[in-house]
C-alpha cells in the first residue's frame, strides 16, 4: 500500500487511540507538514534497524491527546511513531 | 630475345617488384597505424562507417578470459550461429568473431559481453577512416602522438553529473569534482572487478546497468547457507526475504549502483565512475529502505563466501547505518577485510560529529573501513553530512546526484548514501588499473590521494575530497 498525507494521518490517529486506549475523537491534529528526513527510517529507527542514508521527503504529523503531544513520521511506504515512551515504533510499512 | 635484352628486362622487373613491395609495406604500415585503438586528440578523428554488402568484415573483437581455450570459445560461438574469423596475433587473448545473422556489431558485442565465464571484453569492430578535412595531413598522423588529457563519455545526461565534471553548472564551483575526465584517460574500469552493493537490491534490468551487472559464472557453485539451504544466486543475494532475487523495490540501491557503474559511453542516461565493472547486488533492505543488522550480516557472509569461491569481490558499498553498535556486524566486516574486501560506509546524515555520537558501520575502527562524508557542488560539506576528525576519513560529492532509478528512470538524490558509492567506485577504478593491489594499499591510496579543502579542515581525517585522477597515480 502507498500512503498519502490524508490516509496516513488517519492511520496515525487510529494507532494513537489504540495505544492510549481512547477514542479517535479525543485526538486533535496539531499539524501535518512536509519535511526532509535524514534517512529512510525517517530519523526514527527501531532498535536493530539500519537505514539507507538518503535524504527522504515525508510528513511530520503532530497529534495532541490529553494535553500531551505525539509525533508521527511517514512517507509513501511507512508510518512511524517517534520517541513514544523513549522508543521509536514502526506502525505500518 | 638476345642475352643483353634479357638482362635489361630482368633488371627492370626486379626494380618494379621491389618498388611494389615497398609500396605495399608503406600501405600496410599506414593502415596499421590508423587502425590503432589508442585514443589521441591530435590523430585524425576515427569515424565509424557502415559495412557495404560486398565488404564483409568481422562484427566484433573479444578478449578471452584467462584459461579459456579456443575450442571452448569456438563451441560457444557456433552455438550463437557465429564463427571465429581470426585470432589476433600479438594481442594476447583477442579474437575476431563474424556474425552470420546480419546483426549490428553493438548487438553482437552486447551478447558476448554477457558471456562472462568466457569473455572479459567485447567491442564492435569499427572500420576507421580519416576525417576528410584532416586526411591531407597523413604524414603528420604517422608520427607518435601524446595521449589526450581528458576523455568525455557520450551519455546524454552527463552534463548534469557535476560530481564527475563540474563546470559550474547550476551555480556550482568549477573543478569541484572527482577529476573523472582525466582519470578515464588511464582507465574506464574493468569487468574483472566486482563491487558488491549492499543495499535495497539493484534493478539489474535497468538499461544503463544491465551490461555491468554481476552474473554468477557457471564455474562458481550456487550459494548454500547452512541454515537456509541452497539459493539460485545467479543475480546476487536477497537476505531480506531469504531469497535469491535481489531486485530493488525501493530505488536507493539502484541509485548507488549507477554511481559506481552505470555503463559509460553507451549513448544512454548517465555514466558511472566506472564505465565497466561488475555490480553484485546484495539486498538486505526492503521497500521502505531499512533493514535489520542480522540481514546485513547474512549478506556480508554471502560476499565472503563468493570471494572464497573465486569471485573477485573487492569492495562492498554500504550506504546505510544507524547509531546502534553491533559486535556481530563489526565481526562480519572484519571477516570481509580478512578476505581482502574493502568496506566503504556512509558517515550519516544527522549533521553531527561522529567522534562524539558514533554512527555505524562507518565508525568501526577496522583496517578495511572507509567512512565517507558528503559535499555539495561548491566543495562545501553538505549541511546534512556527519563529520569527525578522528572517525570520518574522506569526502565525496553527495548532494543533488543524478543516477539510475527504478523503472528505467533517473533521479537526483542527496545524502552520504550518494557520496559513498563514489568512493567505492574510485576504489574499483584503481583496481582496474592495478588488479594486484592489496586491500590495505588500496585503502591508503584512496585516503592519501585527496584534494585538500579548506571547508574540511579540522572536520574529517584526510581533510579532502577524493580525486580519481590522483588515485590512479602517475
Amino acid at each position: 500500500m502507498s500512503f498519502n498525507k490524508d490516509n496516513v494521518t488517519q492511520k496515525a490517529k487510529a494507532d494513537l487511540a489504540k495505544r492510549l486506549n481512547i477514542t479517535e475523537s479525543e485526538i486533535k491534529t496539531a499539524s501535518v507538514s512536509e519535511t526532509d528526513f535524514p534517512d529512510m527510517s525517517l530519523g526514527a529507527p527501531e532498535k536493530d534497524e539500519m537505514a539507507a542514508q538518503m535524504i527522504s521527503t515525508g510528513w511530520r504529523i503532530n497529534l495532541n491527546a490529553k494535553g500531551k503531544n505525539y509525533e508521527y513520521r511517514a512517507d509513501k511506504y511507512q508510518l512511524r511513531l517517534f520517541g513514544f515512551k523513549g522508543t521509536n515504533h514502526v506502525v505500518e510499512s | 630475345m638476345n642475352r643483353n635484352n634479357f638482362w635489361i628486362h630482368f633488371s627492370v622487373a626486379v626494380v618494379l617488384i621491389t618498388f611494389a613491395a615497398i609500396l605495399g609495406q608503406i600501405r600496410h604500415l599506414r593502415s596499421t597505424l590508423l587502425s590503432s585503438p589508442t585514443a589521441s586528440k591530435s590523430v585524425p578523428k576515427p569515424t565509424a562507417i557502415k559495412r557495404s554488402a560486398d565488404e564483409k568484415e568481422p562484427e566484433i573483437l573479444v578478449k578471452l578470459r584467462s584459461g579459456v581455450s579456443l575450442a571452448e570459445i569456438r563451441k560457444a560461438v557456433e552455438k550463437n550461429n557465429d564463427r571465429i574469423e581470426d585470432k589476433l596475433e600479438n594481442v594476447k587473448g583477442w579474437i575476431s568473431i563474424d556474425d552470420l545473422d546480419n546483426r549490428s556489431g553493438k548487438e553482437v558485442a552486447d551478447q558476448y559481453k554477457r558471456m562472462i565465464d568466457l569473455i572479459t571484453e567485447a567491442e564492435p569492430n569499427l572500420k576507421i577512416e580519416l576525417d576528410p578535412i584532416e586526411s591531407s595531413s597523413l604524414s603528420d598522423s604517422l608520427l607518435p602522438k601524446s595521449p589526450p588529457s581528458e576523455i568525455s563519455p557520450n551519455d546524454p545526461m552527463f552534463s548534469e553529473q557535476w560530481a564527475l565534471n563540474n563546470v559550474g553548472q547550476n551555480g556550482g564551483k568549477a573543478k569541484a569534482d572527482l577529476a573523472a575526465l582525466k582519470a578515464w584517460v588511464k582507465t574506464q574500469g574493468s569487468s574483472d572487478v566486482v563491487v558488491a552493493v549492499l543495499d535495497s537490491g539493484v534493478d539489474y534490468t535497468h538499461p544503463d546497468l544491465v551490461s555491468n551487472m554481476w552474473l554468477r559464472p557457471d564455474t562458481v557453485p550456487a550459494y548454500k547457507d547452512d541454515e537456509l539451504g541452497s539459493f539460485d544466486d545467479s543475480h546476487g543475494f536477497n537476505a531480506a526475504e531469504n531469497g535469491s532475487d535481489p531486485m530493488d523495490d525501493n530505488g536507493h540501491g539502484t541509485h548507488c549502483a549507477g554511481i559506481v557503474g552505470a555503463e559509460g559511453n553507451n549513448d544512454e542516461g548517465v555514466a558511472g565512475i566506472n564505465w565497466n565493472v561488475q555490480i553484485m547486488p546484495l539486498k538486505f533492505m526492503g521497500r521502505g529502505g531499512f533493514g535489520t543488522t542480522k540481514d546485513a550480516i547474512e549478506a556480508i557472509n554471502y560476499a565472503i563466501d563468493r570471494k572464497r569461491a573465486g569471485v573477485n569481490v573487492k569492495v562492498i558499498n554500504a550506504s546505510w547505518g544507524s547509531m546502534l553498535y553491533s559486535k556481530a556486524l563489526e565481526d562480519a566486516i572484519r571477516a570481509a577485510g580478512e578476505q581482502g574486501i574493502l568496506f566503504v560506509a556512509a558517515a550519516g546524515n544527522n549533521s553531527t560529529n561522529n567522534d562524539k555520537r558514533p554512527h555505524y558501520p562507518s565508525n568501526y575502527d577496522l583496517p578495511n573501513v572507509i567512512s565517507v562524508a558528503a559535499l555539495d557542488r561548491s566543495d562545501e560539506l553538505a549541511s546534512f553530512s556527519n563529520f569527525g576528525i578522528k572517525t570520518v576519513h574522506v569526502a565525496a560529492p553527495g548532494r543533488e546526484i543524478l543516477s539510475t532509478w527504478l523503472n528505467d528512470q533517473y533521479r537526483e538524490a542527496s545524502g552520504t548514501s550518494m557520496a559513498t558509492p563514489y568512493v567505492a567506485g574510485v576504489a574499483a577504478l584503481i583496481l582496474a588499473n592495478e588488479p594486484k593491489l592489496s586491500m590495505e594499499n588500496l585503502r591508503e591510496r584512496v585516503l592519501k590521494s585527496v584534494d585538500s579543502l579548506d571547508s574540511l579542515d579540522g572536520k574529517i581525517k584526510s581533510g579532502g575530497r577524493i580525486n580519481a585522477e590522483k588515485a590512479l597515480g602517475n
